[in-house]
């Protein structure tokens, strides 16, 4: 098994971290979000975002907004709730906090 | 040349050649399926028609205004099999991982009779998916073994019947015959069906699309249920194995029906217990018809339900009710017809007398 796949479970977890980061930065919609992810290595389809971010809504972390487009119909534009956005810094902290265990573990 | 279908993507019209279009039903269906149990089910669908609809816009211009079967293919790969939302979302840095662990969930064989191409009840299907081999060898085993055993294999094939479940979901088929689920693997699944139909008359190829649609539709109907789906195997068999003991009880109380109702009517008595004087033949069977609905509704329930396993509730309470309508309406026309229509009432007379008649001959013996 390599690196890649023993992290697979890691990157699973991350995706929701990475989505409230970008959603963080800016309103956005599907295409955006896959955008930014497509050259790392959380590249996702929407077969997976559509979903994850359904169930986002439903927790309360993010919202939408229909927005006029220029080209074709309206599209939904996500932007996170103060509940996203506390959770977003809970993450940030914790992030750091395991940065800093695995710096001390050893080289 | 393709022939080519139109579609309702999202509220925009899209024209897409055949083999695509059952692409595009079969991802759908799936998607529809995976997504049974998330509350959000429709809103996800709905954002997935209109991602189709957007990547298919930018295939579009004006000197092109039909999107091809492989553009489809394309536009599905990129999609990725829809995850169920449950926080197993997974981000495999590519389809491959993914695809690699669907393989894994889903070769697991399991035997389930096969309605698709079955002659009798689709036992022999079943097990040629599980073996992997051509149903005709099946069945001419079967043939040859009922000969040899003087037809006790028939019974081997009844049991087998009633004990082995049918494969109702795309999973569950997909079970039958141990090949990978997954989405690709349903478009290409798709793909040779339509092949297969090609070849075939086009009513044939109407009538499956039909069945597909029937088939999401129903399932968009009893989403919250998603009842059969969940049931697990174990239980299935369970459900199976009881259904001729419930189908016994059922005959039983036809039976003891319909000799009810020919000694009601010939002796004006049901069961030793004679019709009072005054109330009519009609009221004395619709009391027994009454009687025996009252009686026989748990055991119809209960065998229904283990026969053709279901969401609960609607099916199983209607049916009865249904029945015992049915059977007002039958035995009113009955009678109707017996006291306004002469020609009526001589076919009726006449079959009573054959019926007296032969139990007279029986008795004699």
């Amino acid at each position: 098994m390599g690196a890649n796949e023993k992290f697979a479970a890691i990157r699973k977890g991350l995706l929701e971290f990475l989505i409230l980061k970008i959603v963080s930065a800016d309103t956005v919609y599907v295409a955006d979000i896959l955008q930014r992810l497509a050259s790392t290595d959380f590249a996702t389809q929407e077969g997976t975002l559509y979903p994850l971010l359904s169930r986002m809504r439903r927790d309360g972390l993010l919202d939408y907004e229909w927005q006029e487009s220029d080209a074709g119909p309206p599209r939904k534009y996500y932007r996170l709730t103060p509940a996203g956005r506390a959770q977003l810094a809970e993450l940030n902290d914790y992030w750091k906090y395991i940065n800093t265990t695995l710096n001390q573990m050893g080289r | 040349m393709q022939k080519v279908v139109a579609i309702n993507l999202n509220g925009r019209a899209y024209h897409v050649e055949e083999p695509g279009y059952d692409a595009l039903v079969a991802y759908l269906d799936r998607a529809g399926t995976t997504l049974a149990d998330n509350p959000d089910r429709a809103e996800i669908l709905r954002d997935l028609e209109q991602a189709i609809a957007d990547k298919c816009d930018r295939l579009l211009g004006p000197h092109k205004t039909v999107v091809e079967a492989a553009e489809v293919d394309r536009i599905l790969a990129e999609m990725g099999p829809v995850d169920a939302g449950d926080g197993s979302a997974a981000a495999d840095g590519g389809t491959a991982a993914g695809a690699e662990g669907a393989k894994a969930a889903g070769t697991s064989k399991r035997l389930y009779q096969i309605r698709e191409g079955a002659m009798v009840s689709g036992v022999c299907a079943g097990i040629a998916a599980y073996l992997d081999v051509d149903v005709t060898l099946i069945r001419v085993a079967f043939v040859i073994l009922a000969v040899v055993t003087k037809g006790v294999w028939l019974l081997v094939y009844g049991v087998l019947m009633f004990v082995i479940p049918y494969a109702e979901t795309s999973e569950e088929r997909a079970a039958a015959s141990g090949r990978p689920f997954t989405a690709q693997e349903l478009i290409e699944q798709a793909k040779r069906n339509y092949a297969d139909f090609k070849t075939n008359k086009d009513w044939k190829r109407h009538w499956r699309r039909q069945q597909v649609e029937w088939h999401r539709r129903w399932r968009y109907a009893t989403a919250p249920h998603a009842w059969h789906a969940q049931a697990p195997y174990a239980s299935q068999v369970w459900t199976r194995a009881t259904a001729p003991v419930f189908g016994l009880i059922n005959a039983a109380l036809t039976l003891a029906l319909l000799f009810g109702l020919y000694s009601l009517t010939t002796s004006h008595s049901a069961f030793g217990v004679p019709l009072p004087d005054g109330v009519p033949l009609w009221v004395g069977i619709v009391l027994l018809l009454g009687l025996y609905q009252a009686i026989a509704v748990p055991f119809v329930a209960a065998h229904r339900a283990a026969s053709h396993p279901g969401p609960p509730g609607l099916v199983l309470w209607m049916s009865p009710v249904w029945n015992l309508l049915w059977v007002c309406a039958i035995g009113y026309g009955l009678w109707y017809g017996y006291h306004h229509v002469p020609a009526v009432h001589d076919a009726i007379d006449q079959v009573l007398t054959t019926l007296r008649r032969t139990a007279a001959e029986m008795q004699e013996r």
